[in-house]
């Protein structure tokens, strides 16, 4: 355990999150990790930087994901979206929209699908008659209503049908149901009951329902619960073979050929648990391979050997008694039963993580803070127990824990830091790892999401700890806390929930270290620095694709069973695994875990052509020998084999029940409109009514052969002014520059109209000049041509130094002379394209374009359709 | 006029922060995605103008260019989102040159025909678009200059930054200013030590000799000035303090310089220091890092002997007792008996000696190491034997 020779340079700022005053020193930039000081370097290293992989990229074979498995045949729907959640509409005028949870929206439909419920309790209550108050003079006959007969009025018209009980039935608000008019006993009922109904159930209903759904949307934001991933890879006895480990086939033989497809095997091992998986944890110490599995309410551990399935060891389960809760353990031979009282537990979910160290190890936490570790010889051990949060107050009762390079050492994190806690030492003493604040350069609001080490058994690598939050991923040496070691701004857009790195390629490559976020989205970074080096980031971060970019690679279906496999693929990921890569095949297996339960893989090949210690860059390797930057793969088709398997698992989706139940027609009770109607019309529409009725159709007026002819629609009226088809015959005649001068006289009535096309003329001037620009290469300057070493005879502006002495006008003048300059300067990178030509997007692009979903596609960039803009600042 | 405009765009971030966080059920908890979940739903509030939409659009794909590696298309993006600089909400125009800066920059590092030129150009002008990003963006341009070994250049930019100001120096500017500073003194550390190599090749009555080291003086005299202003703020400052190896090793027990410790202290005459030193080798050895260290384990085989002979059992005992419930498993499994004496004989000997000594003759690695057999370890096999029967702190008959 070599200590860095030299640490990047950084400021120690205390104090909390968000409120620093100095800088950020990581500016987001992925390549400033690559330098090193001169000074830092040993004495010997003539050149001051270390080699920067430039064209490493772990290049996926397929555009996405293909499905591992035949589709999980348990029913699935997808759960919440935000818009059964938020409050849709909302106040026009305001810059930005509020958001609110519509409470009102969910109780109204409560109350409809489950009337019962909330009823039937006040049902109840009601006697055999009820008296209306009124007035003295009218009959009992008019007061007095019996339940009975309002009980009869309303079985007719259940509008879900005849299944609900009668009784249910009475329960429901008659204050604006639709059905209240039909009798006019129920009519007043409902005018009577609506209030006191409505109040009482709003009152009772209300406050648990916001709860609920508050409950819902935070975990649409951030599902919690499936912190770590309930996906494994077990090494098996070669490189290639291995087991997946996942909730509901358990265990599952999966070989790597040497094309790098996966093969499965028949038969897959199961193990009976109740209640869902949540976290699948494996560690390989001393040549054991152990598994530990969280649900709910059991954790329990296998010990797998390199033959045959997996041996349990041992269950844990979480009962909750009548007074507090205490815990149970058993050994599954069931002979001697442990019972153990740990004080009060509130135990829902508690991660667990198998130890690196000592065979057999495991580190549970629990919701309230308590962190116990499991060893096979003193069993349960409570090690750490604080309720409260470690940095500042946070009301998550989220707790994670884990091991270090010490095994006797374990961390212990929750939303506002990590600490690592010595379970030799006096209880409560240890030091803080990780703190959301100042020291890491946190954001304001920022939570740590998950926390893992990152430390491999035995071997003497840098004992490193990964934080993850919603913003940024942060790697920590236990050594030298608080200050990370190296920070990156993620940018995933859902919550990071799954981390593994792997071992490298071949020996002196970067690691790959994954990164899964909940929505599907996966990244990949190269870290490299072991021993004397510190960890750093090999190359810039790349992107895999997610399951839904497969979805080009299915068969076109009829729109209902699109949307149903869309929203199968949509799925949040709740695992991540991969076969890491070996010496003979540098390849990666990639697998992902869906909610639904559907297992993909994602192989990826190792492209990094000009390799490590490439010419350094100032000396840019000439053009020739570096073909394979310049031609990435074509990744943008899809194999045959890669259409079948989908199109296989399509068709076998589609033949699983589906997941919504079957409509069925209400009922109603037609004997009254048709009674009415039968007096008043023939006899052959009143039987098509009925017929129509009785099917639960639409009667539509084609049927009854009364259609009365429809009025063809107004056809749009040609004014003599239509200006288009007046520049459309000006066009024809190539006459438009005239006929727009003519026009724009007639026109420029208010100065701002006249203003505005012009900005936009110019700023789409800057644009155009410079497409022409990019269309003729090497016609006039030297400057255009292939050779960027030219770039000095560019026509170059002034350099202009700010000062203070400028005045506004001439401030603003000199911004947007540089402005253009610069936009001039970016487009000098497209000059060196090989093919002269409009900037066309490739075909990967139109193909991840045809994938996105309708609403992302809408907005169109600049090029086609001009933005309507607001001048101001002087343009 | 910049502090007015620091307050207004503070006041702008808390009002669109406590809008946001209206809805959640953890207050302090910030998404970044919680932005777009809204927007698929309300379609109240004032629409998004197409501006905006596709100014967004284009960041979008532009991080996805640079995430997929395709730094010519993300080149090609970057022209359109350049109409962000002129965008009519206040907050966002003030915004755009550090985003265009951080793209821009990434995208001309990373781009195969990009060049040094291209950057500077880029770099040139951007300092001048967002006057407030001038220093980050001078360090970061010299961090590239220096990455691309121009150190006079480097050196030339980071003297501009040092002079530049810009309205009332904040505490941020002076951070960045110092940190500015201090990149300059290490440019000329480097100088100097490049001189002094030099220096050192020369002969001491050389004419020229006198005028290099007179010319090195005020070298390390300019360079300590610009370090020091650094080093008063606290931070990581490793490149500029070459010495934070001899403050981090009492404090970090797995360090390898803690077997020098040991060595000191096992040489020291009070039995205070022998027994802490017997500590030290006990806590070094607790690392998973460190457990293949064989001087680590032939330091605490002879130790444990001598300590043993002199009888301080007391000693052994104490550091013993944490360790008796996972030393075992730990170190001295079955599986390292077979593993490690099948990579290493030498290593799996001391370790067997300490078993021996910890856990008694009964002890699977002890035992696993005695019946092997090896030519060169024999003799020494059978000499631990002796020992282990005669100082074990463990009673005979007692196994594990």
């Amino acid at each position: 355990m070599d200590f860095p020779r030299s640490l990047r340079p950084s400021l120690f700022m205390t104090g909390p999150l968000g409120m620093t005053d100095g800088p950020d020193l990581s500016f987001m930039c992925s390549w400033r990790d690559a330098l090193t000081m001169p000074g830092s370097q040993p004495p010997n290293c003539e050149d001051p930087t270390v080699p920067l992989v430039r064209n490493l990229l772990w290049e996926p074979t397929t555009p996405g994901p293909l499905p591992l498995l035949p589709p999980d045949p348990d029913p699935w729907e997808p759960g919440m979206t935000p818009q059964d959640l938020l409050f849709r509409g909302g106040h026009r005028y305001q810059f930005r929209p509020q958001v609110g949870l519509d409470v009102t929206e969910q109780l109204s439909r409560f109350l409809w699908d489950h009337g019962d419920i909330a009823f039937a309790p006040l049902g109840r209550l009601m006697l055999e008659n009820f008296r209306l108050e009124g007035n003295k003079g009218y009959s009992k006959k008019m007061t007095i209503v019996s339940v009975k007969r309002l009980l009869q009025d309303l079985g007719g018209h259940q509008p879900w049908g005849q299944v609900a009980s009668e009784k249910a039935a009475m329960d429901r608000p008659g204050w604006w149901c639709p059905w209240a008019f039909l009798s006019r006993r129920l009519r007043r009922f409902s005018i009577l009951g609506g209030p006191v109904l409505s109040r009482s159930v709003s009152m009772l209903l209300g406050r648990l329902l916001h709860e609920e759904l508050a409950l819902r949307w935070e975990q649409l934001l951030l599902d919690e619960a499936f912190t770590g991933g309930a996906l494994a890879w077990l090494p098996g006895r070669t490189a290639r073979v291995g087991q997946l480990v996942y909730p509901s086939g358990d265990f599952q033989e999966v070989s790597v050929n040497s094309g790098g497809n996966p093969r499965v095997f028949e038969d897959p091992g199961h193990i009976q648990l109740r209640g869902p998986v949540r976290q699948v944890v494996t560690s390989t110490v001393q040549g054991e391979t152990l598994l530990a599995v969280r649900s709910d309410y059991h954790c329990a551990m296998w010990k797998t050997d390199k033959q045959g399935p997996p041996a349990p060891l041992k269950v844990l389960q979480v009962e909750k008694g009548a007074t507090g809760v205490s815990l149970r353990c058993w050994p599954l031979d069931k002979d001697k039963v442990l019972e153990e009282g740990l004080g009060c537990w509130i135990l829902t979910q508690h991660p667990v993580s198998c130890s690196p160290h000592l065979p057999g190890e495991m580190a549970i936490c629990s919701r309230s803070g308590t962190v116990c570790l499991w060893t096979p010889q003193d069993g349960l051990q409570l090690v750490y127990k604080d309720p409260e949060t470690l940095v500042f107050r946070d009301p998550s009762p989220w707790r994670w824990a884990d091991f270090t390079a010490h095994p006797r050492v374990l961390t212990v994190g929750d939303r506002t830091g990590v600490k690592m806690v010595d379970i030799q030492g006096p209880p409560g003493c240890g030091l803080l790892l990780f703190r959301a604040g100042a020291e890491a350069a946190c954001q304001k609001g920022e939570r740590v999401l998950l926390a893992q080490y990152l430390g491999q058994p035995g071997t003497a690598c840098t004992p490193l700890h990964l934080i993850c939050t919603q913003f940024s991923i942060y790697l920590m040496d236990e050594r030298l806390p608080l200050v990370p070691m190296l920070k990156w701004d993620h940018g995933l857009q859902s919550s990071p929930l799954f981390a593994r790195l792997l071992p490298p390629a071949s020996p002196g490559f970067p690691r790959p270290l994954l990164l899964g976020g909940q929505g599907g989205q996966l990244q990949l970074l190269h870290i490299t620095g072991e021993g004397p080096s510190m960890p750093q980031l090999a190359g810039p971060p790349q992107s895999l694709p997610s399951v839904v970019d497969s979805l080009s690679a299915f068969p076109p279906l009829e729109p209902r069973r699109q949307q149903q496999l869309q929203e199968r693929l949509e799925a949040p990921v709740i695992g991540l695994a991969a076969a890491p890569p070996c010496a003979s095949v540098p390849a990666l297996l990639l697998f992902q875990l869906s909610a639904a339960g559907d297992v993909f893989y994602q192989h990826l090949r190792l492209r990094s052509a000009s390799g490590l210690g490439e010419g350094s860059p100032d000396h840019p390797a000439p053009e020739g020998p570096a073909p394979k930057a310049t031609a990435p793969m074509d990744q943008s088709s899809w194999t045959p084999q890669a259409s079948a398997r989908c199109s296989r698992w399509a068709e076998a989706l589609m033949e699983l029940s589906p997941t919504c139940p079957v409509w069925a027609a209400p009922t109603f009770s037609h004997r009254r409109f048709l009674g009415h109607m039968e007096q008043q019309k023939s006899q052959p529409m009143s039987q098509k009514l009925r017929a129509a009725m009785a099917k639960g159709q639409l009667l539509r007026p084609e049927d009854l052969g009364t259609l009365p002819r429809a009025e063809p629609p107004p056809a749009p009226q040609c004014s003599q002014q239509d200006e288009l088809t007046e520049r459309l015959a000006e066009s024809w005649e190539n006459g438009v520059a005239a006929w727009w001068k003519g026009h724009r006289g007639q026109t420029s009535g208010s100065q701002t109209q006249t203003k505005r096309p012009k900005r936009r003329t110019q700023l789409s001037s800057t644009f155009s000049s410079l497409t022409s620009y990019l269309d003729i290469p090497d016609t006039s300057s030297p400057s255009c041509s292939q050779n960027l070493s030219t770039s000095e005879a560019r026509p170059q502006p002034p350099r202009t130094q700010p000062s203070q002495e400028l005045t506004q006008e001439l401030w603003t003048e000199s911004v947007q002379r540089e402005r253009q300059q610069t936009l001039q300067d970016m487009a000098k990178l497209p000059l060196q394209k090989d093919t002269p030509g409009p900037v066309a997007t490739p075909p990967s692009q139109a193909s991840s374009l045809r994938a996105m979903p309708l609403r992302r596609q809408a907005p169109v960039l600049s090029g086609s359709h001009p933005p309507r803009k607001k001048s101001r600042m002087g343009f | 006029m910049s502090k007015f405009r620091d307050e207004l765009t503070r006041l702008a971030v808390a009002e669109r922060d406590k809008r946001e966080g209206s809805v959640l059920s953890n207050p302090g908890m910030h998404f970044p995605w919680l932005q777009e979940r809204i927007e698929t739903v309300v379609t109240g509030g004032k629409k998004k103008r197409d501006f905006t939409q596709t100014t967004s659009v284009c960041l979008s794909f532009i991080q996805e260019a640079l995430l997929k590696h395709r730094w010519q298309q993300a080149a090609d993006y970057m022209h359109s989102y350049l109409q962000t600089l002129e965008d009519s909400d206040t907050f966002k125009r003030q915004a755009a040159p550090e985003i265009i800066w951080k793209l821009g920059s990434e995208i001309l590092f990373y781009h195969p025909k990009s060049n040094v030129e291209t950057f500077n150009n880029f770099a040139d002008r951007m300092k001048n678009i967002g006057v407030l990003n001038y220093l980050k963006i001078s360090l970061q341009h010299a961090l590239y200059l220096l990455h691309h070994g121009m150190l006079e250049d480097a050196n030339r930019n980071l003297t501009d930054a040092e002079a530049w100001r810009y309205g009332e120096k904040s505490s941020s500017q002076e951070v960045l200013i110092n940190l500015v500073q201090a990149y300059k003194g290490l440019l000329q550390y480097y100088t100097w030590s490049k001189k002094k190599k030099e220096l050192s090749e020369l002969d001491e009555d050389d004419y020229a000799y006198t005028a290099k080291s007179q010319n090195m003086l005020s070298q390390s005299c300019k360079t300590s000035a610009s370090i020091s202003a650094l080093l008063k703020t606290p931070g990581v400052w490793d490149p500029f303090v070459k010495s934070y190896v001899e403050i981090l090793h009492g404090i970090v027990p797995s360090h390898p310089l803690m077997l020098e410790f040991h060595m000191m202290l096992r040489k020291s005459e009070t039995e205070e220091h022998q027994k802490l030193g017997l500590g030290v080798l006990f806590e070094f050895l607790d690392f998973a890092g460190c457990t293949k260290n064989i001087t680590a384990w032939k330091y605490l085989a002879k130790y444990l002997k001598q300590t043993l002979m002199e009888s301080h059992p007391a000693w052994v005992e104490e550091e013993w007792k944490s360790r008796r419930n996972w030393w075992p498993a730990f170190h001295f499994s079955f599986f390292w008996a077979k593993s490690d004496w099948k990579a290493d004989a030498d290593l799996a000997y001391e370790k067997a000696f300490v078993a021996g000594i910890l856990l008694g003759k009964g002890c699977r690695y002890f035992r696993y190491i005695l019946k092997q057999d090896h030519k060169t370890l024999k003799k020494k096999i059978k000499r631990m034997k002796k020992s282990v029967k005669k100082y074990s702190i463990v009673n005979p008959g007692v196994r594990t």
